[in-house]
C-alpha cells in the first residue's frame, strides 16, 4: 500500500509537473526572500520620494503661495491707461484756439513682423520710407517693452486709403486711433499758447505740474503748461486680462476718465490775428491789455511759428531749423525779451522826480544838443542836434528831450530813481500766468558792484535817465507801468485766463481780477496830470509831439511815447545790416479820458519809435475801437 | 495533498472572471477621471479633445483586460518576438520616421504610433523573460547580456532624438536588473562607469537639449527663454495655494501661459486648479498605485512574476516622478507625460498594457505552500 501510494503521489505529481511545466516549482526559498529584501528596499525609497515631492509641493503651492499669486496676477492683469479728453482752450468771445482731433497711428505688432529686412522692404512699398522713419522703426524694434511699432504719426484717412489699395502686400499694419491737440492759429498765438507734448523727465521732476498716473502728454509752454493742472483731467484706467500672448481676454474693470476743464482766455482772437497779420514779417512783440482789471487782450511775440508742429514728433530738422532761424521765432519776446526801454522810461523817470521834488511843472532845463557833465570828455548828445531850447517837463516829454532828462537824472541819483522805479513794476515780474517770466534789470551801485565790480559812474545815471544803459525791461513790464499811468496807480496783475469751466456740468469759476489789484499811491494827483498830459500831447500835438503825424482815430484820442533804444554794441551802422539798426518802442493808452486798453509796441531793429512802433499802437487802437461795439465777451 | 497546491482563486465576482485586481483598477480609474477633468478645463472647454481622451482610455483599459487574460506564460514566449519586432520598427522609425522636430512617430497607414512607447514596456518584459529561467543571483554574462537588451533600444530612441524616453527606458530596465538581483556592488560600478560616459553623452546631445539641461541649472537666467516654461509652471502651481483657484478658473493655464497644459504639463493645470489637497489626492493615487505592485511582486511565485511586476510598477511610479520632478524643478525638462493623465495616445494604452500584465501576473498566479 505505501509503496503503491507513493508511486501515486510520484506519478500525480509528475503529472502536474507536465502538465503546467511549473518551473514554479524550482522557486527558491532564497530567490523568493532575496526578491522580497529588494522590493522592501524599494518600497521605501518609494515612500521617501513620495515624502520628498510632497514636502516640495508644500513650499511651492503652500509656503510660497504668496509670491506666486502676485507673479501670476501680473502675468495676466495689464493697465491700459485711457486718457483724459483735454480742456478746451477758448478765447474771450468764445472761438476755439486749442482743441483736440481724432488722428491715427499707422502701427504694426512687433510679434506678427516675422523677417525684419522683408518687413521693411514691403514696407518700403506702401510708404515713403526715409532714413528717420527706418531710424524710429529700428529703435522701437529694439525696445522689448513696445509691443507695438508705430510707423506713422498723425496719419490722415485719407492718406490711409491710398496706403490700403496696395495693402495686401504687408496686411499686418493697421491704424491706431488717438487724440490729438488741434491749434488753430498757431503762428498768431504760439507763445502765449504754448503746447502739448509727451511727458519727459523734466516733467517729472516738475514742482508746478500734477503728473497723474499714466498721463502721455503734458502742456509744455505757455497757457497749455500754466494751466496743465487745470486743462489735462485725469485719465482713467482699464484693467486688462490678457493671455500669453498679450491678447486681451476681458476687461476686469474700468474707471472712467476725468475730463479736463476748459480754458477761456482774456485774448481776444481777432485783435490778436489782426496785430500779428500786421507785424509778423518783424520781430518784436505787442501787448494789448486792459488796464481796469488786467486782461490781457492780445499778446503776440512775432514771429510765431506753427505750434501744430510739436504735436506730432517734430523732425530733429524742423526743429534745429526753428532753433537756428535768425529771426528766432521760439523766443517770447513779450515776456522773455529784455529791451532797453528808450525814451519810453522818461514819463516814469519825469513822475519820480516830480514826486521827489527834484523839478516841478516849470523847471527849465536848456537843450543845446548836448549835455555836458563834469570831467566827461564827451558830452550826452540830445537825439535833436541842435537842441531843443529851454524846455519844461511837459515840452520835454513831448519831443522826448533828451537833455532835459540828462539833467533831471543827474540831480535826482541814480539811488533815488532805481528806488522808485520799482514801483511801477520794473525789476520785477508781473506774474502774468506764464512761466519763465524775465524780470528785467534795475541798475544800481549795489548791482554794479556785484556783477562788473566797479563802482557807479554819475555817466551811467544819466544813460538809464533816458531809458539806455543798463537798464533793461520787458514789454510786458513796460504795459504794466503804463497801465498804472493809465489808471492813476491802480493796477491788476497781468492774466490771460478769463476763467474755466466743466465741460458737463458747465460750472463756471471766473478769474477774479480784484483778488489782485495793486495801488501805487501818487502823493500829487497833478504831478501825473503832467506827465500823463504829455503823453497826450506826444500823439496829439500836430508838429511837436513826436508821434503826432499819424492820421486822427475818428473822434478818440489817445497817449503815449515813443522810444527809440540804441541797441548795446551798435557800431555805427558801419556792417549796415538790420540786425544793428535801433530798437523802436511805443506805449500808449487809449482811449485818453477812460484808459480801456493799453498797447505796447517794441520792434526790434525797427529804427524810430515814432516812425516804425507808434503807427502799428495806432491802427491796433483804431481796430480795437471799431469792433469794441459789435462784440460782446463770453462772461459779460 | 490538498493542501500541496493551492489553486483556489483568491478572488471572486467579476473581478475573478475578469482577472482584474480592483484594487489597481481603482485608483487607475480616479486618475483618468481627474485627467479629463483637467483636459476638459484646461483646454477651456473643449469636449472634441475629451472625447478623444475618452477613446484612448476606453481602448487602454480594453487593452487591459484582454493582456489581463493571457497566461504569464504566453506573455514569456511572446516577448522576445515583440521585443526584436519593436526593434525593427525603432529602425524603420529612424529612417522613415513622420514630424518634424523629433521623429519619433510611424506611420502605420491606420494608425500612428511611437514605437518607442511601446519599448517602455517591452524592456522589462524582455528581461523579466530572460531572467526567467536563469538562477538568481544572475551571473555577470546574464547582467551583461541584459544591459545589451536595454541599451540596443535606449541607443535608438536617443538617436530619435528622444533623450527622455530613451532615460525613462534605460531607468526601467536597470530597475529590472536590480530586481533581478543584481549586487549592488556592480550596480554602483555601473553607475560609476555611466557617469564617465556623460561628457560624451554631452557632446552628442542636440543643442536644445543642451539648453533644457542647462536651464534646469539656472532657470532664473533666462526667464523669456528656457526657463519660461518652468517659472510659469511653478507660478502656477504656487497661485493655486492649498485649495486651488477652483475648477476653470486656472488662469495661468487657461490663458496660455503654462505650456503643453494639456500634455508634459497637465500635472500643473490640475494643482493650479485644485491645489495642494487636489495633488496630496492625486500623487498618492500613484503612490498606492506603485505600492500594489510592488506588493504584487513580493508575493508573485516566480522570478518571471516578481521582475516583470516589480520593474513596470517601479517603472511607472518614475515616470510620475520624472513628470512632476519636472514641472516642479527637481529635474530638467526632458517631455514625459504623466501616467494615465496627460493627453495622449500611446502613452495611454501602453500604460494601460503594462497594468494588464502585472494583473495578469497576479491573477494566474499558483499559491506554492511548503
Amino acid at each position: 500500500m505505501k509503496t503503491k501510494a507513493r508511486k501515486d503521489s510520484i506519478r500525480k505529481r509528475k503529472n502536474i509537473e507536465e502538465k503546467y511545466s511549473w518551473d514554479r516549482l524550482s522557486d527558491s526559498d532564497h530567490e523568493r526572500k532575496s526578491h522580497k529584501a529588494r522590493a522592501l528596499i524599494a518600497t521605501v525609497i518609494v515612500i521617501s520620494l513620495f515624502l520628498l515631492y510632497m514636502v516640495k509641493l508644500y513650499r511651492v503651492q503652500v509656503s510660497d503661495h504668496e509670491y506666486y499669486s502676485v507673479k501670476s496676477d501680473s502675468n495676466r492683469i495689464r493697465i491700459r491707461p485711457i486718457q483724459a479728453t483735454r480742456g478746451i482752450i477758448y478765447d474771450r468771445k468764445g472761438s476755439i484756439l486749442a482743441d483736440n482731433i481724432s488722428t491715427f497711428n499707422l502701427i504694426v505688432k512687433k510679434e506678427l513682423i516675422k523677417d525684419k529686412k522683408d518687413f521693411l522692404k514691403k514696407l518700403g512699398l506702401l510708404v515713403n520710407l526715409d532714413k528717420n522713419i527706418i531710424e524710429s522703426i529700428e529703435k522701437q524694434y529694439k525696445n522689448r517693452r513696445l509691443k507695438d511699432i508705430t510707423i506713422i504719426e498723425d496719419i490722415t484717412l485719407d492718406d490711409y486709403s491710398k496706403i490700403a489699395v496696395d495693402q495686401y502686400i504687408l496686411p499686418i499694419i493697421e491704424l491706431s486711433p488717438k487724440s490729438k491737440r488741434r491749434y488753430n492759429f498757431p503762428e498768431s498765438i504760439s507763445h502765449l499758447m504754448g503746447y502739448v507734448g509727451k511727458v519727459s523727465n523734466n516733467d517729472l521732476d516738475s514742482p508746478v505740474v500734477k503728473i497723474h498716473e499714466g498721463m502721455t502728454e503734458i502742456g509744455k509752454l505757455g497757457v497749455e503748461r500754466f494751466y496743465q493742472n487745470i486743462l489735462s483731467g485725469q485719465p482713467g484706467f482699464e484693467k486688462l486680462e490678457t493671455d500669453a500672448k498679450g491678447e486681451v481676454i476681458r476687461i476686469l474693470e474700468t474707471k472712467e476718465p476725468i475730463r479736463g476743464r476748459d480754458v477761456v482766455l482774456t485774448i481776444d482772437l481777432e485783435l490778436q490775428n489782426f496785430i500779428y497779420e500786421k507785424v509778423k514779417k518783424k520781430e518784436g512783440a505787442v501787448i494789448v491789455m486792459n488796464p481796469n482789471n488786467g486782461d490781457v487782450l492780445a499778446f503776440v511775440s512775432f514771429p510765431g511759428y506753427d505750434l501744430n508742429l510739436f504735436t506730432k514728433s517734430i523732425s530733429n530738422q524742423q526743429y534745429t531749423d526753428l532753433l537756428n532761424d535768425i529771426r528766432r521765432p521760439l523766443i517770447n519776446r513779450a515776456t522773455t525779451g529784455q529791451y532797453p526801454p528808450g525814451s519810453t522810461l522818461k514819463p516814469f523817470i519825469g513822475m519820480i522826480a516830480l514826486e521827489q521834488g527834484i523839478i516841478d511843472a516849470n523847471k527849465h532845463v536848456n537843450c543845446d544838443g548836448a549835455y555836458e557833465l563834469g570831467n566827461h570828455k564827451r558830452p550826452f548828445r540830445c537825439w535833436k542836434k541842435d537842441g531843443h531850447g529851454d524846455a519844461n517837463l511837459s515840452y520835454a516829454l513831448t519831443q522826448s528831450c533828451d537833455v532835459f532828462f540828462y539833467r533831471v537824472a543827474e540831480l535826482t541819483g541814480i539811488d533815488s530813481i532805481s528806488e522808485h522805479l520799482y514801483k511801477y513794476g520794473f525789476g520785477e515780474r508781473t506774474y502774468i500766468d506764464l512761466y519763465g517770466e524775465k524780470s528785467g534789470l534795475i541798475p544800481d551801485r549795489k548791482w554794479k558792484l556785484k556783477t562788473k565790480a566797479l563802482p557807479w559812474y554819475p555817466g551811467e545815471t544819466l544813460n538809464v535817465g533816458i531809458g539806455q544803459g543798463y537798464f533793461l525791461a520787458t514789454p510786458m513790464q513796460l504795459t504794466l507801468a503804463t497801465a498804472s499811468l493809465a489808471t492813476n496807480g491802480e493796477t491788476y496783475t497781468p492774466h490771460l485766463l478769463l476763467g474755466d469751466k466743466n465741460n458737463k456740468t458747465n460750472e463756471i469759476s471766473v478769474y477774479k481780477h480784484k483778488n489782485n489789484k495793486f495801488s501805487t499811491l501818487f502823493k500829487h494827483p497833478d504831478y501825473l496830470e503832467i506827465v500823463k498830459h504829455a503823453m497826450w500831447r506826444v500823439v496829439n500835438e500836430k508838429r511837436v509831439g513826436t508821434a503826432s503825424s499819424m492820421k486822427k482815430i475818428r473822434n478818440i484820442e489817445f497817449a503815449g511815447k515813443t522810444g527809440t533804444a540804441q541797441v548795446y554794441n551798435l557800431d555805427k551802422g558801419k556792417t549796415g545790416t538790420k540786425r544793428l539798426q535801433d530798437h523802436a518802442l511805443f506805449i500808449s493808452y487809449a482811449p485818453f479820458e477812460l484808459p480801456e486798453i493799453v498797447v505796447t509796441v517794441v520792434v526790434e531793429n525797427g529804427g524810430g519809435g515814432s516812425a516804425t512802433a507808434a503807427p502799428i499802437a495806432r491802427d491796433i487802437i483804431e481796430y480795437y475801437m471799431d469792433k469794441k461795439s459789435t462784440s460782446v465777451s463770453m462772461y459779460e | 495533498m490538498s493542501d500541496f497546491i493551492d489553486t483556489k482563486k483568491p478572488f471572486s465576482g467579476l473581478s475573478a472572471l475578469l482577472y482584474i485586481d480592483a484594487k489597481l483598477v481603482i485608483p487607475i480609474m480616479i486618475i483618468t477621471l481627474i485627467g479629463l477633468v483637467t483636459i476638459f478645463s484646461s483646454s477651456s472647454g473643449d469636449l472634441n479633445l475629451v472625447l478623444k481622451q475618452l477613446t484612448r482610455i476606453m481602448i487602454g483599459i480594453i487593452t487591459m483586460i484582454l493582456i489581463a487574460q493571457v497566461n504569464p506564460d504566453n506573455l514569456k514566449l511572446f516577448a522576445p518576438i515583440l521585443y526584436l519586432f519593436t526593434v525593427f520598427l525603432l529602425a524603420l522609425v529612424l529612417l522613415f520616421g513622420v514630424g518634424n522636430t523629433a521623429d519619433r512617430w510611424l506611420d502605420l497607414y491606420i494608425i500612428r504610433f511611437q514605437p518607442s512607447e511601446l519599448m517602455k514596456i517591452l524592456v522589462p518584459l524582455m528581461l523579466a523573460t530572460f531572467y526567467a529561467d536563469k538562477p538568481l543571483p544572475p551571473k555577470v554574462t546574464y547582467i551583461l547580456i541584459a544591459i545589451l537588451i536595454v541599451l540596443i533600444p535606449v541607443f535608438m530612441i536617443m538617436r530619435q532624438p528622444d533623450l527622455g524616453t530613451a532615460l525613462l527606458i534605460g531607468m526601467s530596465g536597470a530597475i529590472a536588473i536590480l530586481l533581478a538581483g543584481m549586487s549592488f556592488r556592480f550596480f554602483l560600478a555601473g553607475v560609476f562607469s555611466a557617469a564617465s560616459l556623460i561628457p560624451i553623452l554631452w557632446l552628442s546631445m542636440h543643442q536644445y537639449q543642451k539648453q533644457r539641461v542647462l536651464t534646469f541649472f539656472n532657470p532664473e537666467s533666462d526667464p523669456m527663454g528656457s526657463g519660461y516654461q518652468l517659472m510659469q509652471s511653478k507660478i502656477a502651481l504656487g497661485s493655486g495655494g492649498f485649495f486651488g483657484k477652483g475648477f476653470f478658473n486656472g488662469s495661468q493655464s487657461k490663458l496660455g501661459f503654462v505650456p503643453e497644459r494639456s500634455t508634459d504639463f497637465i500635472f500643473t493645470a490640475f494643482g493650479e486648479e485644485f491645489g495642494y489637497l487636489g495633488v496630496i489626492i492625486l500623487m498618492s493615487m500613484y503612490l498606492f498605485i506603485a505600492l500594489r505592485g510592488l506588493s504584487i511582486s513580493i508575493k508573485a511565485t516566480d522570478n518571471f512574476g516578481r521582475i516583470l511586476t516589480g520593474a513596470l510598477s517601479l517603472t511607472i511610479f518614475v515616470y510620475v516622478l520624472v513628470n512632476v520632478g519636472m514641472v516642479i524643478g527637481f529635474l530638467p525638462v526632458v517631455g514625459a507625460p504623466l501616467p494615465f493623465m496627460s493627453y495622449g495616445g500611446t502613452s495611454m494604452v501602453t500604460l494601460f498594457a503594462t497594468i494588464g500584465m502585472i494583473m495578469s501576473v497576479k491573477s494566474h498566479q499558483r499559491i506554492l505552500r511548503k
